[in-house]
């Protein structure tokens, strides 16, 4: 389906079982380090590092207000960081508009309130991206386009307005259309969270395709489902710092902080 | 019926088509006044949103100074007190202030339109890679005129009226014609409801038309 990095393929392994083996990555994609940023007096991101590997799926989670969407935001550089550094695949980015439109490239962002051109079909929207971008042209992006929404299951929804669509609808077209710029990584800004309950899981489902076909994911969610069944790493974040991380099965069975145990306690139902 | 009123409501009919040539001027001084005032009002516009302090500053003394002065005063200027360095007849110095004058009240109207366009456009755009450039152009633009439409078609009315104050430095439009009708005659009443009736038939149609452009724009944006 999407093309990645030319490794993985889907449907790859049909039986699943509930806990993933460790898929193999392939080096460091994305590293942050010591990013520090302020709204005024208010210090909501304080000296954060990460380092991403190819293939990851790595889920933040936390409290509202401790920083996890302005951290992901700070990496496509729709936020400035104060401090800081991003690098992609090894390379330093500059706080350089050209660098920055390179960068936004290969980061592919879903909002948590979608974002769809509403000016645009379905198929523009996906279309826009590589035409106005990459400079592709119109009948190669088509298909493309076509292809995608194909994967995320809205081949009948291609020549329809956003207006038309549902919640989970357009946040299928708002992957659909990171996805045509074929990024090396995908950001997810709580892409459920704007949803009505029964449209969540569409949006997961896809999501959860794309993370088996290797893509490498930053998901910010507070879909603790996704982030131990899917994610390969969990990283707790708690007053805009990194409190604690590890794979899925420690962090909500044996968490070693208190805030982590307090937090998963309030959105985790009772067992 | 000369009995009842004291005018020769009559003549109107006949009177009436004689006056098409000075409505064609009126249609012309106002459209090529309304699209200088488009190109005035989006220049004005981008002037205000710019974080250069000397362009928006600029941009906001031009929509300070013409918002807040008559309309027949700049035409003045333009016609009369230029003349020392430069004459300009009166048909471009109509459209001239009327341009100017239009880009003033058309510049707040873009300037509202692209604001109130959600700041995630924006930054939907930027994330793909876009420059901001491009993203005003391909995402938001298209969106702010689309909400504009309403306020330039009442702005397009308001300059099609406006355009009468064109009369006062000799543009043969319907006004004049009208001024020149009623004293050559004598019948200022029968002549001036002539004028009206024109004005009211242009302004109606342009409602019709801007109607129709906002339901046909509709069809993508419900929400």
């Amino acid at each position: 389906m999407i093309v990645t990095d030319g490794t993985d393929t889907l449907h790859s392994s049909t039986e699943q079982s509930k806990k993933r083996q460790k898929k193999p990555t392939y080096g460091e994609v994305l590293r942050v380090e010591h990013i520090g940023k302020w709204y005024g007096d208010l210090h909501v991101l304080k000296d954060i590092s990460l380092t991403v590997q190819t293939g990851e799926v790595v889920a933040i989670i936390g409290a509202s207000g401790s920083g996890k969407s302005t951290l992901l935001r700070c990496l496509n550089f729709l936020e400035k960081s104060q401090k800081g550094e991003v690098y992609l695949q090894g390379r330093r980015i500059k706080h350089h508009e050209k660098q920055l439109n390179k960068l936004r490239q290969e980061l592919g962002m879903v909002f948590q309130h979608f974002n769809l051109f509403p000016h645009m079909t379905v198929i523009q929207n996906v279309m826009e991206g590589p035409v106005q971008v990459k400079d592709m042209s119109k009948a190669k992006a088509k298909k493309l386009a076509a292809r995608i929404l194909e994967d995320v299951g809205l081949s009948d929804k291609t020549d329809v307005y956003p207006a038309m669509l549902s919640g989970g609808q357009k946040q299928r077209v708002a992957i659909a259309r990171a996805l045509a710029m074929d990024p090396k990584v995908m950001l997810f800004d709580e892409p459920t969270s704007a949803l009505d309950p029964e449209l969540v899981g569409e949006v997961l489902a896809v999501m959860e395709k794309l993370a088996k076909a290797g893509m490498t994911m930053l998901v910010v969610t507070h879909e603790m489902w996704f982030a131990r069944e899917v994610a390969d790493r969990v990283i707790f974040m708690d007053e805009g710092v990194i409190l604690e991380e590890g794979d899925p099965e420690t962090i909500f069975t044996a968490p070693k902080e208190e805030r982590t145990l307090e937090f998963l306690k309030q959105v985790l139902p009772p067992q | 019926m000369e009995h009842i009123l004291p005018w020769d409501l009559t003549v109107i009919p006949s009177r009436f088509f004689l006056f098409s040539g000075a409505a064609w001027y009126t249609v012309q001084i106002t459209v090529l006044g309304v699209l200088l005032g488009m190109i005035l009002g989006l220049i004005a516009a981008f002037g205000r949103l710019s974080s250069h302090r000397g362009l928006s500053g600029a941009a906001r003394f031009y929509i300070f100074t013409i918002r807040g002065t008559p309309l027949l005063v700049q035409l003045f200027i333009i016609y009369y007190g230029l003349t020392s360095i430069v004459t300009i007849a009166p048909i471009p110095s109509a459209v001239i202030a009327l341009g100017i004058h239009n880009g003033a009240y058309i510049g707040e109207v873009f300037r509202g339109a692209i604001q109130s366009i959600d700041y995630g456009q924006m930054e939907a755009a930027r994330s793909l890679g876009m420059t901001h450039r491009k993203a005003m152009r391909r995402i938001v633009l298209p969106q702010a005129f689309k909400r504009a439409v309403p306020s330039l078609g009442n702005q397009l009315i308001i300059a099609l009226k406006d355009s009468s104050l064109a009369s006062a430095i000799a543009v043969p439009e319907l006004m004049l014609k009208g001024r020149q009708m009623g004293s050559s005659s004598f019948m200022y009443m029968e002549m001036f409801i002539i004028v009206g009736i024109w004005y009211l038939m242009m302004t109606s149609v342009l409602s019709y038309a801007v109607h129709r452009v906002e339901t046909r724009l509709k069809v993508s944006d419900r929400d």
